[in-house]
Formats: structure tokens, sequence, C-alpha cells
């Protein structure tokens, strides 16, 4: 099966082709705000090289998130529309499952997070699990980095596990925290602390593929504008789809 | 291959996200509507009071999908009978611009079908060719929430703008009143409403109408909309809304027509249009008709005042512009990024300023 994987979720531009667990070409490109500009010709790239069309992919696989917005939003709409139009699969892949996946070995606990400002990080944690994805033991979410070491170490003393390592991007500044936690730790390698799409064909082939209408991206926070509107009317968010008419 | 000689129908799948509409649209030979969809957000920003960009792009992303799939159904119509892929690139909210721009390249790159990119206020301009035939040179009168501009159509292709606001958007101005007078956004056809019922009795400022250039300015007229309701206020004197409301639009209309009729004037153009969102206000359609009947026989210029369903946001008017940029072989590639400060070109007389 030929899988074309890409993550925009962070401002490293990602794209690979995988035949089944195989990784045949990966392009990483650093770009800070034109993922818009380079995300396509960057496919269009990779097929060439490899002789082939977008109509022989079998299955597309995209980073929901979390991580920028804006990032998420070209990724996920680009891989929504080849997967509509030419009748293909299409999957969603957690993008700290991603980094996680990078940095996996025994006995570890593996916490990947994006460093999301002012000590909030998007982070979950993960563990190995040989053959299979790597398993998530603490949600995908927005925390503190307080309320997540405290999830950290709260997992850690029901479970043995070697050591953590904090992939990703953000944590090194939290040195002094992490040192209090009294659990043997160590931060990912530069190439762990980056998004490979490569690594979400691989973890891509062993999900459901979704219906390509239904997808989108996992955003793990309501905007600031929707918080404080239900804080000051009480009223339930609703379904987003609720708020949108045909008219 | 593309043959301009050719008598076959050309037909364009258009986009458009710029704002708080996500829409779609397939046109054939750019003036044809064989369908339009439009889904929009407004009751999801009513609970904000105003478009929040975030927002807008999360829904734009909702219902991408679905709405190329029905545009496509509506008009009866498979990809291949598809010649162009269009998008609003630009102005507007960038992160709601993306969502557009990221899936008409897809669309493009997926199918094979070449992209073109439309500059959103040639689009609104361009909703009159759906409506009748435009017999160049044109005139325009501009008139949205983000744009109050006066522009001069050489071609199909070729603007340049003539006269542009320094302050407010027309449009704007009436979302700011809405505000002050306890109006839902957006509050354009609510006011326009009240202003039929009312007199001018509070005869506001008419900025810079008597400059001889054709620009606009109405932040001088919110202040003193706003300074009038809180003077009233303070001194606990009911104001009637009716009357305010009239006599804000009379101050707007006033403004918008004379500089108007001054460039009809002056550039003597065939055909008169007017796009935007404001075009669907009727105080301001019915004053420009009049005074348009009134010009000497020799320069009245047709007017082509565009459906009310095509004054707001829509894919149609991308895919009526597109056909234009088509025929002079105007074409994107896959690098095309959302430009949220687009700009039509201005024309001399104004750079010499
Ligand atoms: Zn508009």
């Amino acid at each position: 099966m030929k899988i074309l994987s890409i993550s925009t979720a962070t401002n490293q531009l990602s794209v690979a082709l995988n035949e089944d667990q195989r990784v045949i070409t990966e392009k990483n490109e650093r770009d800070e705000r034109n993922h818009s500009e380079h995300l396509d010709p960057l496919f269009q790239e990779i097929l060439t090289e490899n002789k082939l069309t977008l109509k022989e992919i079998d299955r597309f696989a995209v980073a929901i998130g979390p991580g920028s917005y804006t990032g998420l939003r070209i990724g996920v709409t680009t891989v929504k529309m080849f997967a509509s139009i030419l009748h293909k699969e299409l999957v969603g892949v957690s993008t700290l499952q991603a980094l996680a996946a990078g940095a996996l070995s025994d006995q570890d606990l593996v916490i990947a997070g994006i460093d999301a400002r002012n000590d909030n990080y998007f982070a979950g944690a993960y563990l190995d699990q040989q053959e299979q994805a790597p398993i998530c033991v603490i949600d995908d979410g927005h925390y503190h980095i307080d309320t997540l070491l405290a999830a950290i170490k709260k997992y850690y003393e029901d479970h043995p596990v070697k050591e953590l390592v904090f992939v990703g991007s953000g944590f090194e500044k939290q040195q002094k925290l992490l040192e209090q936690l009294e659990i043997p730790y160590r931060f990912g390698t530069q190439k762990q602390n980056e998004i490979h799409a490569g690594l979400i064909g691989q973890l891509a082939l062993q999900e459901k593929p979704v219906d390509a209408d239904e997808l989108l991206p996992k955003y793990l926070r309501r905007t600031q504008a929707e918080a404080d509107w239900h804080q000051k009317t009480g009223k339930p968010f609703g379904s987003d789809r609720d708020y949108v008419e045909e008219v | 291959m593309i043959n301009l000689d050719s008598k076959k129908d050309i037909r364009i799948l258009a986009y458009e996200s710029s704002c708080d509409e996500t829409s779609t649209a397939v046109v054939k030979n750019g003036r044809e509507i064989e369908s339009m969809i439009v889904a929009t957000q407004i009751k999801s920003h009513q609970r904000f009071g105003g478009v929040v960009p975030e927002v807008a792009s999360r829904h734009h992303l909702e219902v991408i999908t679905q709405i190329t799939r029905k545009a496509l159904e509506q008009a009866n119509v498979t990809w291949n009978e598809i010649d162009a892929i269009a998008v609003t690139y630009g102005p507007g909210l960038v992160g709601a611009l993306l969502i557009g721009v990221s899936a008409a390249k897809a669309a493009s790159m997926a199918t094979g079908i070449p992209l073109i990119g439309v500059d959103h206020i040639m689009g609104h301009i361009m909703a009159a060719q759906l409506t009748a035939e435009i017999a160049y040179p044109a005139l325009a009168l501009q008139v949205s929430g983000g744009h109050t501009e006066i522009v001069l159509l050489k071609d199909p292709t070729h603007f340049e703008i003539v006269g542009d606001t320094r302050d407010d958007a027309a449009g704007e101005a009436y979302d700011k009143i809405g505000r002050v007078l306890g109006v839902n956004y957006p509050a354009g056809k609510t006011i326009d409403e009240w202003a039929h019922r009312g007199n001018d009795t509070f005869h506001f400022p008419r900025a810079m109408m008597e400059d001889d250039d054709y620009d606009f300015s109405f932040s001088g007229l919110k202040s003193a909309f706003i300074n009038t309701c809180h003077h009233a206020d303070q001194i606990h004197q009911e104001l009637n809304k009716y009357d305010l409301a009239a006599s804000f639009q009379a101050a707007v209309v006033d403004v918008l027509a004379h500089k108007t009729i001054r460039a009809l004037k002056q550039y003597q153009p065939k055909t008169f249009i007017m796009g935007g969102g404001v075009a669907a206000n009727r105080g301001l359609r019915d004053r420009m008709e009049h005074e348009i009947t009134l010009l000497p026989e020799n320069i009245k210029p047709k007017v082509i005042l565009p459906d009310l369903k095509l004054c707001g946001d829509n894919a149609a008017m991308i895919g009526a512009a597109a056909y234009n940029l088509y025929q002079d072989g105007k074409f994107a590639d896959l690098t095309l990024n959302a430009d949220p400060s687009l700009e039509l070109p201005y024309a001399d007389s104004m750079l010499n300023e």
C-alpha cells in the first residue's frame, strides 16, 4: 500500500511516501510561515521523483493535531480534498503520537509536547508497544506544566518505567521543575524533537480510515472568544456544525 | 490545450472563503451560474458581536469537501467538465483565505485542472457580469465591510482604484453604529430598513464631499453619531432610532452618490456597476439609479446593480472574474498563497497626491 503522509503541525513541513512499513522518501523543510506555498510543490517533487501520480496513492495520512492551528488546517484541508476527489483512504494521526513514535524504547515513558507558551504545552505521554502503535497513557491535551508533571508523577508512582523522555519543543526551559520530579529523565535528540511524516505513514497503516468529510484537526483548545462567551452566558458550546447554515 | 478560438463552453469551479461565508459555485462562460452554495457562519459570530478569525477558519474547514461535491452535483457536472478552478486569494482574513486556497490547490493537483487566483474585490465588481453584459470602460462603486472604492475598469481584467476611503469602510461604519443602536451584527440590513421609516433630522456631517478627489471618510460621521447618542444618554433623552438610522444613511449615501456622480462625469464610462455587501442597500441603490437618470443623455452609462443574493460574499462572482482571467491566460501555480492585504492597483492620479 502506498501512503502519502504530511505534517504541517509545526514550523517544520514534513512529507513522506511509504510503501507499507517502509519509508521510501521523506522530505523535511523548515519554514516559519509558508507551508501554504511549499506543501503542494513538495508533494509534486516526491511524486515526480518516484514516477507516481496522486491517483496511484492508496492512502493519505496527516498529523491532525495538536499544533499550529493555521498549519494544521493547511495540511488537513489538502488531504481531505485529495481523498474526497480521488476516492482514496484517509487517516488522521495524533501529532504527539507521531512525535513519541520517534523516541520509543522499552521501559521508557515518552512525553511528547509542543510549546504553547506561558508554561503551557500541548502534550501527551506514550509507551512502547513493540510491533504496535505507541499506546497513550496520558491523553493528548492542553496542560500547564505543573498539571502535566503532576500527571507524570502519578503515572510513575503506579507504573515502573525506567526513564522519562521529553520530546518536542519547549521542555528544556523546564529543567528546574523536571529535576524536582526526582525521576530519571532525558531530552530527545534533535531528530527526535522533530515530526517525521514517515512515522505518520507507519502509524497510519494501523489505523482505520475515516470519511474525508468528517476529518477535522484536533485543536485541543477552544478559542478565547468562545471561552469568554461561554463564561459570560453560561450557554453550552454546542456542536460547531450547528453554527453554519446553508443559505 | 486551451483553444481560445473554439466555441466550447468554459466552466469554472470557484471557491470563496475570505471572511465568514464558505462558498463554491460552477459558472459557465463567466455569465451563467450553474450552481452556487453558500454556507454562512453568521449565527456563530453573532455570539461575539463580530467575526472572530480563528472561529471563521475552523468553520470553513468543516464544510469545504461537502460544498465542493454539492457545487458539482447541483450543476450536474463532473470534474471532467471543469476547465479551471478559481479561488479568492485576498484580501481577507489570512486563516480563512487559506482554507479556500489550500482546497483549490489540492483540487487542482488531484485533477490536473488549471488554477486561477482571484482578487476578492475584482470578484465583487464582477458580480455585475452575472446580471448583464458589461460594456467597457466601466466604473464601479465597490462598498463593503472592508472597502469603499471607486474603481475604473479599463477592460475585463485591468482595474484601477480612482477613489478610496481614508479611514473606515462604509460597511464597517454601519456595523459600528449598529452596535450603538443595539442591532445584531451584521447591521446593514436592519439600519437600511429603519432608515426607510425615519427622516434625516440630525444632519450629520458629510465629510470631504466638496473635495475635488474621489476619496471618502466615514470616521467623522461615526463619531458624530456616537456623540449624539452618548449626549442624549447623559441627559436621559430618548432619540428616535428610525430618524437616527435615516440621518446616518442619508449622510453615507449623500457622500457616496455625490462623489460617484462626479467620477462618472469625469471618466464617462459605458457602464456603471455597484458591488459589495453595501450594494444591497436599498437607499443607496435607489439614490444611484435616480442620480444617473439625471445625467445628460450623452454620458448616461448603462447601470448594473447585481442581484441582492450576489452582493454578499459568494463564489459565483469569483467564477465570473476568473473567466476573464482565463481568457487572458492568467493562471496561478501550486505556490499560490493567501495575501490578506491584496489590493487592486491605484490609478496614477491617486499616487501623485
Ligand atoms: Zn466581500
